[in-house]
Formats: C-alpha cells, structure tokens, sequence
C-alpha cells in the first residue's frame, strides 16, 4: 500500500505556487482563441476563386467557340461566293475563247461568203446623195418616192423594178444548186432567169415604155372579159 | 469534415495531452482530398488554358493563311491558270489554256462488265469493243477516252458509274488554227514550249507572278489573215509549193506579220517533220538573187564611188569569171545609169558596181546591214546564213544575189534600215511597253537611204522596172523584185521585197514564192501608166520571173493591208 503522506513531503517545494495544471485548468477559456480558424476560411476562398475562374473559363470557351463558329460560317459564305466567281471566271474564260472562234477573220470571212450578197445593188450618183441626204437605209422605193414625186408612173416603175429583183432572186436561190434539179425543171428555171434579167433591162432602159405596154394590155384583156361577159365595153359612156 | 471540427468545439473538458491541432481540424485523409482536389482543378484549367491557347494560335494562323490552310479553296482554285494567254497587238487571243477530260476505267468496281460496254458504246460508238472488253478482263486501269469533249464527259458522268474516273488536263486552244502556226509553235503534254513562242518565252508564260496577264505580241491578226489569203490564192494561180511573207515597221522592227506557208493547225498536235513545214522567214537560209542588187548599188552610193546617174557603158551580156558564166535575164540597153541598172535589174552592171566598190568594201557594207551573222530574234527556230570564202568571183555573184545566203528575215531588215534612213534595228514580235523606241545607230547616210528609196520607188512606177503590178494607187510602193534557181534545180525562188510609202518608208514587206510556175491562163492587171492611162489586161505569160508571179501577190497584199495600216497609223494615213 502506499503511504501518501510519505510521498507528499517528498515533492520538491515550488517557489512560484501556482502549477501549470492550475494554471490552464482554471482558466480555460485562454485557449478557446487558440484554435486554428484560418485554414478553415483559406480553403474556402480557393475554391471560390477556383469555380469562378472556371466559370470564366468556361464563358470564355464558350465565346470563343460561337465567335470561332460566326467567323467560321462567314469563311464559309466567302469562299463559296469566292468559288462561284471562280466559276464564273471559268465559264467567262471558255466563252472569250468561244468568241475568238467565232470572230476569228477566217470564220468571218466564211460566214460573210456564206450569208452576204455577192451582187450588189446598183444605184445612180444621183440616188446616192440623196440616199445620204434623207435616209440611212432606203431601197430604191423610197429613193424615187423622196425624189420629186413629178408622176405616179415612176412610182410603179419602182414598184416594178423591185418586184421583179425579188422574183430574180427567189429564182435565183432555186437554181443555187443546178446539179440537184432535174433538167426540164432547170431549162425552165435558167429561161425564167434570163426572161426576168430582160425585163429588168428594160425597167431600167426604159421604163415608162414598159408601163404603158403593160397598161394597154392589161386594159384590153379587161375590155375582151366585158366583151365576153356582155358587159358595156365603156361604161357609162 | 466541418461537423467534426465543430463537434471539437462543443467539447467542455480540455486537456493539453488531447490537443493536437492537425487532428482538430483535419485528418490526414481530409488534406489528402483537399490537395488531391485542387491539383485536379488546377491541371484541368492547365488544359483548358492550353486547348484556348491552341485555338487561339490556329485561329490566328488560319486567318492570316487562309488559302493555305483550307482544303476546299484549293479545289476551288482556278487550274487552268497553269500558262499565261498568248494575245495580239488588238487582244485578239492567239493562245489559251483550258481544262480537258480524260475518262478512265477501273475495272474490278464494274459488276456487270456486259452491260457496262454497252453503255459505254452507246456514248462513245468509236471505241473498239473487243478492245475494251479485253482491258475490262485484266482488272488493271487504263483510259477510254483522251480529251473528251464537255458534253461526253457530262454523258459519261451521268451514268453514275464509280468505276469511271475523269481525270483534269491542261489543254492548249490556238483559236486561229492556222493563222500563227510558226509564230506561236506548240507546247507538250506536259506545259512545256516545244517550238516557236511557246518554246522561246516558255519561263515567262509560265512565271506564277504573271500568270493573270497576257503575253502580248506585235502582230495583228487581221494582217495576218489578209496575207495569208493572198499567199494561199497565190498557190493556186502560179502553183508554187510553199510561200512566205514578213510585214516590218521599219522605224523600230516591229513585226506585224509573219507568214509561212504551208502550215498547220495547231490545234491538231500532229508532228510536223516534213522540211517544207519549216518557218520560212527565220529558219530558211536562201539565196535571194537581184534583191541584193539594192545593197550593190546602196555600197557604191554610200562609199561615193558612184552616183545615181553615174554611167556605165558598153555594158556585156554575158561574163565569165572561172567557171561561172554571167548573163542578163532580158535584152537590156548597152548603156545604163546606176540607178538605171537597179531599175532594170541588170546583173552585168550590178557586177561593174560591185567591182567598183571592191571586196572589203561591199564585204563591210554587207555586215553592216546584218546580212551574214545569225539573228537575234524572239523565236526557237533561227537560221543561220552559210559562210563563204570572199573572191573575185564571189563579189561578182554575190553583187546580184547568188552564192550569197541568207534568211528572209534578215533581208526584210536589211531593207528596213536602208528605207529608215539608214538607222540599225533589231526586229522583234513581244510588245513591251519598256522596250526603247530610240533609233539605233546609223550605219548608212540618210542621203543613200533616200537615193535607194527613191529609185525602188521607180522600179515599181516606171514602165522599164520589173515591179509594175505593184504600183498600188496611193500606197507609194517602192521595192525590188528578185529570182534565184534553187540548189541543183531548175526551179525558183522569187522573193519581192517592197518598202512603202517610198517617200518615207513606214513599213516592208517581203513576199516570197517558193517555185512559182507560169501562169498563161492568169490574167495580169497592169495599173494605169503614162502609156496606158487606164491600165490594161493581159494574158497567156510564159515567164514565172518575180515581176510575173510574187510583185502581183505583194501587190494585192498591199492593197488589202493598205487600209489597215492606214487607220490604224494616223502618221501612216498623213502621208498617203
């Protein structure tokens, strides 16, 4: 058993009175201050800072991908558009070549014996300057017509001469090709040819001549048509 | 984590040996987490910062490079742009690259190889069937069809097969076919100039830098197409087997127009092998007979040993000299003046002036004028002129054009220096706006140009000169007829070199015939004279001398061109 009494007087004798035991025990409260808060409230604020880093990160990604997209799609429309003028450059590219072709001198010069009339038209000096005076592109009509209208009669001579130069090149055109008609059709042709050129020889030699010939024959079928219907030969008179 | 930190608040007994501030707040595993949390946000935001950063960089680099970068604008980019156009003075297009198809076929993707033929022959009844069936069995690639047209390629397309493929080339277009055939040359399947422009100018039509614009040349194609019209009706009215024609400003040697003929179209790609497809005008080396009579007579002028009326008498009709027997062409007077002789083209008196004016002399002349060293001219194809040993014998021969060669070109530039004034040029066809227009140097005296012009001018005008049918109304023609007998033949070669308006010389013309044939059946026009004032008709010539066939063909180019030039060229339309 233990003697406490005996172990009492053994304890060293302590200058200062009051133990560390007593000391802390009695006032606890000193300590409370004590504990560690801080890291506590650090860990807090990092992961604030951390989420709204992140939460600007993410915005900024997020901006950065729909700008990226806009300016994307807008690259896109460029060179879309950049690719129909590319297009477009080509087809303009094979169509000045095309035009070349078909302006070159020779394919003109073909197309000019093709298409052009060989044989010109005749006119006087006289029809010329007033060609040059009144109209860009009269025919011989209308030259005669403007030239003082003294009668009726070179009216219808150019009437004449006109019909018959369309009657001669309507022939004309028939017997282009003489080795694909057959032969009584081309005797007739080539004779219908020469009778045309005729009259339009005396058209021209002598016109009035030719009206008046034309005229009284005209006016004495007329009058053996009366005679054969039983129609007063003059009328009225 | 918190709960357990507050717990450890509420807690009424205290004792120091409990108190350990780690185990208070946080545990071990708790910091662990903690650290293990923050690392993971951390390299997360490291890779999000540099997947930004990345985008951010390609961004910049895309934008600054686009063209490089992006895959669909190189299929949008203009192939065709592989060689620059090749245009005339007028922007005529001589020369251009498009795109042509070629359709191939991979067999092991046909499933019914039957069906497939028939197909194929219904769009392509040219090809050979047994042909094609026969590929079609060996599995191996191989093309139907090279340079489809676009309406095949589109048909072909159209049958939606995946085992046709098409394959983009290259193709050269000459719309003027034959017009420029040995101007322009042609290029190889592989874009490179083969001959003619193509081949000389080949780095330069194909320098990326330049691509978009044109290579402009000088000639016309409208000059060009009227000449050439009269050298084929030439053909066909004096026979000869090839002909050739240069138009020259002779201020600056400028070439408007470069003819040889036969030629061919180059669009055909055919090879061309024959020697009489050969450019004429700069590969050809010939002799051009009395047409150097002009540079005998031009000699003694320039080195005073004669003058224009300086009179040679008793003049032979024939000489030897070795070998060589001399003779006149025609009954000629026994007596002619210097100038009477280039008018009349007597080959004895050119012989007496060439004598007068001595080897070294007409030699030097000669030189001057550029007749004997090889040209420097814009083409692949340049002749070079023989050379020969200088006699007694040759200065005869070589005093009216035999035993003396040289190329056309050279001759239209000779007379082009002696039509300027007597000023040096270099003749070229690629129009540049840097090139000087400065004239070069003088080597005649303006004096002799203008006695030579004006007695060319008088071997066209008078009656006694051999050029008549040239005297074109209002053009002022002066030239010189000359006809030489081709090497071991009896046939000729009449060349007629004429420089007009002979007052002031603007342009030349050089018209060669390569052996012209009689033409009895033709009939000549002669122009108005003081003789005949209304000119007259006639026919049944034997002769196929120059005077006969070649001057009635430049005669009736400058005629054609004539008008031409005249509104193109106020200064020239000024002075006729």
């Amino acid at each position: 058993m233990i003697d406490h009494e005996k172990w009492i007087g053994t304890l060293p004798i302590i200058k200062n009175k009051d133990s560390d035991h007593n000391k802390f025990s009695t006032n606890p409260d000193k300590w409370t201050d004590t504990i560690p808060t801080i890291p506590k409230q650090k860990t807090k604020n990092g992961i604030k800072k951390f989420s709204l880093t992140l939460v600007l990160f993410v915005i900024g990604l997020i901006l950065v991908s729909t700008i990226k997209n806009k300016t994307r799609n807008l690259q896109k429309e460029i060179y879309d558009l950049k690719a129909s003028i590319s297009d477009l450059g080509a087809d303009l590219h094979k169509a000045t070549l095309d035009y070349e072709v078909i302006t070159s001198p020779e394919n003109i010069s073909q197309l000019a014996e093709k298409y052009l009339e060989t044989e010109l038209v005749y006119y006087k000096k006289s029809q010329i300057k007033k060609l040059n005076e009144k109209t860009e592109n009269p025919t011989l009509l209308d030259i005669t017509k403007d030239s003082k209208p003294k009668s009726k009669i070179k009216l219808k001579v150019a009437q004449k001469i006109e019909e018959t130069k369309i009657e001669l090149q309507k022939l004309k055109e028939l017997y282009k090709q003489p080795e694909k008609i057959p032969d009584e059709i081309k005797i007739s042709l080539a004779k219908k040819i020469e009778e045309k050129k005729i009259k339009l020889k005396k058209l021209y030699q002598n016109p009035k001549q030719s009206i008046d010939i034309k005229k009284i024959q005209q006016w004495g079928a007329f009058q053996l048509v009366k005679v054969f219907l039983g129609v007063p030969v003059i009328p009225g008179r | 984590m918190k709960n357990k930190i507050k717990k450890n608040f509420k807690q009424k007994s205290f004792f120091f040996e409990d108190y350990n501030e780690f185990e208070i707040t946080f545990n071990k595993k708790d910091i662990y987490l903690i650290k293990v949390s923050s690392n993971r946000i951390i390299f997360l935001f490291t890779i999000f910062l540099s997947l930004m950063f990345i985008f951010s960089i390609k961004i910049i680099y895309l934008s600054l490079y686009p063209e490089k970068n992006l895959s669909f604008i190189k299929i949008n980019k203009n192939p065709i742009l592989e060689r620059r156009d090749i245009i005339d003075r007028n922007g005529v297009i001589l020369a251009r690259n498009i795109h042509i198809y070629s359709a191939g076929v991979r067999p092991n993707l046909v499933k019914d190889k039957e069906k497939f033929l028939l197909k194929l022959r219904l769009i392509l009844p040219e090809l050979d069937s047994n042909k094609i069936r026969n590929k079609l069995n060996k599995d191996k690639f191989f093309y139907i069809q090279k340079r489809l047209s676009p309406e095949k390629k589109d048909k072909l397309w159209l049958l939606g097969y995946q085992a046709i493929v098409f394959e983009a080339k290259p193709f050269r277009i000459y719309p003027q076919k034959n017009l420029f055939s040995h101007i322009l040359g042609q290029t190889d399947d592989s874009n490179v100039g083969i001959s003619g422009v193509e081949k000389f100018f080949d780095k330069d039509l194909k320098n990326k830098k330049f691509l978009k614009s044109s290579l402009n040349l000088t000639l016309d194609s409208n000059l060009q197409y009227l000449i050439r019209e009269e050298l084929i009706n030439a053909q066909i009215n004096f026979g000869n087997v090839g002909s050739a024609a240069i138009l020259m400003n002779v201020e600056n040697g400028e070439i408007l127009s470069l003819v040889s003929l036969p030629d061919y179209d180059l669009n055909k790609r055919a090879s061309i092998n024959k020697d009489i497809y050969t450019n004429k005008i700069t590969l050809g080396v010939y002799e051009l007979g009395s047409v150097f009579k002009t540079f005998t007579l031009a000699a003694g002028l320039e080195n005073k040993i004669i003058n224009p009326n300086t009179l040679f008498k008793n003049l032979e009709h024939d000489l030897t000299c070795d070998k060589y027997k001399i003779s006149e062409h025609d009954k000629l007077p026994k007596n002619l003046s210097a100038q009477q002789i280039l008018i009349r083209s007597s080959n004895i008196g050119a012989v007496k002036i060439a004598q007068r004016v001595g080897v070294e002399n007409y030699k030097k002349f000669l030189n001057s004028l550029g007749l004997f060293k090889k040209i420097n001219f814009e083409l692949a194809e340049i002749g070079t002129p023989l050379s020969f040993k200088w006699g007694k014998c040759k200065l005869a021969t070589a005093s009216f054009g035999h035993g003396i060669t040289t190329t056309p070109l050279q001759m239209a530039r000779a007379y082009a220096i002696l039509g300027n004034g007597g000023y040096k040029i270099e003749p070229f066809i690629l129009k540049k706006k840097e090139r000087t227009m400065e004239k070069g140097q003088q080597v005649i005296s303006t004096k002799t140009s203008n006695q030579i012009n004006s007695i060319l001018r008088q071997v066209v005008s008078l009656d006694e000169g051999t050029a008549n049918f040239a005297n074109i109304k209002g053009y002022e023609v002066g030239g010189k007829t000359g006809t030489s007998l081709k090497y071991n033949s009896n046939d000729k070669l009449n060349t007629f070199v004429s420089l007009f308006p002979a007052s002031r010389p603007k342009y030349v013309l050089l018209v060669m015939l390569d052996e012209p044939k009689a033409a009895p059946n033709y009939v000549y026009e002669f122009p108005p004279s003081e003789k005949f004032p209304n000119g007259y008709k006639y026919t049944g010539e034997y002769r196929n001398t120059s005077g006969w066939n070649t001057v009635v063909v430049a005669g009736k180019i400058i005629e054609k061109i004539g008008p031409i030039l005249a509104i193109n060229n106020l200064q020239a339309s000024n002075n006729f």
